[in-house]
């Protein structure tokens, strides 16, 4: 089950793409607002219990290193 | 003792930096009210932090500082982290943060220090009659970035230390935007080194060394003026014994094996297993491989946030994990959102809840009682706000963000645990000059 969900969402974001149009400077306010970056939005402490709770790393912004777990 | 002084010294940071911007605000040599730009003219590239911008994010964006008077904008952040789960494991983790960049010639520094202060008796430490276990981590990190164009780079360095794990890493990322800045790619590698002993042991007595590789590579796109998607890649290629050095696993005669359940209590471990209790042993390399897709799409007064990852490793692990938020506008200066996270895997290929062996010459070559390498599933459910606090015309530079979020994990083929509940809350103030 977890790659047949993972692979729909990835073809159907890979699928969206194909829909680009180029958005000018002036254009950009709705792209200036704080939550429209595409880095995760979890910060340090939830990004190292995500890395302790689930046994898949990848993608995530956590810089630490070491699960402190030993 | 420790928990207490962790968080009188949070108190004690969050009040220097409120007196800090306090004093900051008093001579203000920077306009009380500039005029926002008409628009964005150092509009964010795909992907590129919003708080880079500058000017008035109009017709549903919020509104954005205005343009520093100085070519230096410095930032401090603190944050507070408190978590508690239903097999008895506490963390209390405080950090701190910090970056100075000049947006006008591109470059930036930043570094963030943070203490794990760990206390735990989940069951697996009840099963080796082991008392309540504490510790404390300290990680730090430190990064610069130059990017005056559309060309970028950054390099980082971390560190990582309890008294039985060391951790190093460093490690570098390209960015390069495209087609008006309407695509960004994004390519970066890390190497890192950990040492990994046991408490009261030097390292020079007893340690183990596990090196790691890691590759990233990315694209980040506009879709239109409110959508952005994001695609990365990440491969990790670990090397080295990453057993753990106090993991016991039981034994059982096979004809024993499946009377310990799912779930089975220490006691019922106990009176089943055989003498032999081995340490746990994995295999000494591990190649992981995610693809992470992102979405952020603005609508007139909200933000969905999309986020699913799909990983897969050479242990024969196989994971999928969705992440949404939707935050709402409430006013100019507050957003509030619900939080939903899902994660399914598979166990690795040599996880059983109950290994066998007919003696202790017979042991399986790799085996683990670690239930986050066993199939589990975990729901979470939170929320989150936001809160601008800075004076008009600069509410983005004091800001207070707070989360709470609650995981139900279901362990479905482990020993002692059958799910577990925890809890996270976690409070952030930063602060601009």
């Amino acid at each position: 089950m977890p790659r047949h969900l993972s692979l729909f969402a990835l073809l159907l974001g890979l699928s969206a793409l194909a829909g680009c149009t180029q958005v000018k400077a002036y254009e950009r306010a709705k792209l200036a607002h704080p939550t429209m970056v595409t880095s995760s939005f979890s910060g340090p402490a939830e990004e190292h219990m995500y890395s302790v709770q689930e046994g898949a790393i990848g993608g995530g912004a956590s810089a630490e290193s070491g699960c402190g777990c030993n | 003792m420790q928990l207490t002084r962790a968080v009188l010294a949070g108190l004690f940071a969050t009040a220097v930096l409120l007196e800090a911007r306090a004093e900051a605000q008093e001579p203000d040599p920077k306009p009380a009210e500039a005029p926002a730009a008409p628009a964005a003219p150092a509009a964010p590239a795909a992907g590129e932090p919003a708080k880079e911008a500058e000017g008035e994010a109009g017709d549903g964006g919020a509104p954005a500082a205005a343009p520093p008077s100085s070519n230096l904008t410095a930032r401090i952040s603190a944050q507070m982290a408190a978590y508690q789960d239903s097999t008895a494991t506490s963390v209390f983790t405080p950090n701190v943060g910090a970056s100075i960049e000049n947006p006008t010639s591109g470059w930036g520094v930043n570094g963030r220090y943070l203490v794990d202060i760990v206390s735990a008796a989940s069951p697996d430490i009840v099963a080796t009659a082991s008392p309540r276990w504490q510790e404390t981590r300290h990680a730090g990190n430190f990064g610069a970035k130059y990017k005056p164009g559309n060309f970028g780079v950054s390099a980082y360095g971390s560190a990582s230390y309890t008294p039985d794990y060391l951790s190093l890493g460093a490690g570098g990322q390209l960015t390069e935007e495209l087609d008006d800045k309407n695509l960004t790619l994004v390519q970066g590698y890390g190497y890192g080194h950990d040492t990994i002993g046991r408490t009261g042991t030097p390292f020079s007595v007893f340690s183990r060394d596990l090196d790691y590789h890691a590759i990233t590579l990315g694209v980040s796109r506009v879709v239109n003026a409110g959508l952005v998607l994001g695609l990365f890649g990440d491969a990790v290629l670990e090397s080295g014994d990453q057993s753990k050095p106090y993991r016991y696993i039981p034994i059982f005669a096979p004809a024993d094996a499946a009377k310990a359940g799912r779930g089975a209590s220490p006691d019922e471990v106990a009176a089943l297993r055989i003498n032999a209790r081995p340490l746990e042993q994995l295999p000494l390399s591990r190649q992981r491989w995610a693809a992470t897709g992102r979405m952020a799409w603005r609508l007139t007064s909200a933000t969905l946030r999309l986020e699913e990852r799909g990983y897969t490793d050479s242990w024969g692990m196989f994971a999928s994990t969705t992440d949404a938020r939707y935050m709402v506008d409430v006013g100019s200066r507050l957003i509030l959102w619900p939080h939903v996270r899902l994660h399914v895997q598979d166990g690795v290929d040599f996880w059983k809840r109950a290994y066998t062996a007919n003696g202790p010459g017979d042991l399986p070559a790799f085996r683990t009682g670690d239930r986050e390498l066993g199939p589990l599933r975990n729901l979470g459910l939170g929320a989150g706000s936001r809160l601008a606090l800075g004076k008009a015309g600069r509410a983005e530079d004091l800001v207070l963000t707070a989360s709470v979020d609650g995981t139900w994990t279901s362990f479905l083929d482990a020993l002692y645990v059958k799910d577990r509940f925890s809890v996270i809350g976690v409070v952030g103030l930063e602060v601009a000059f």
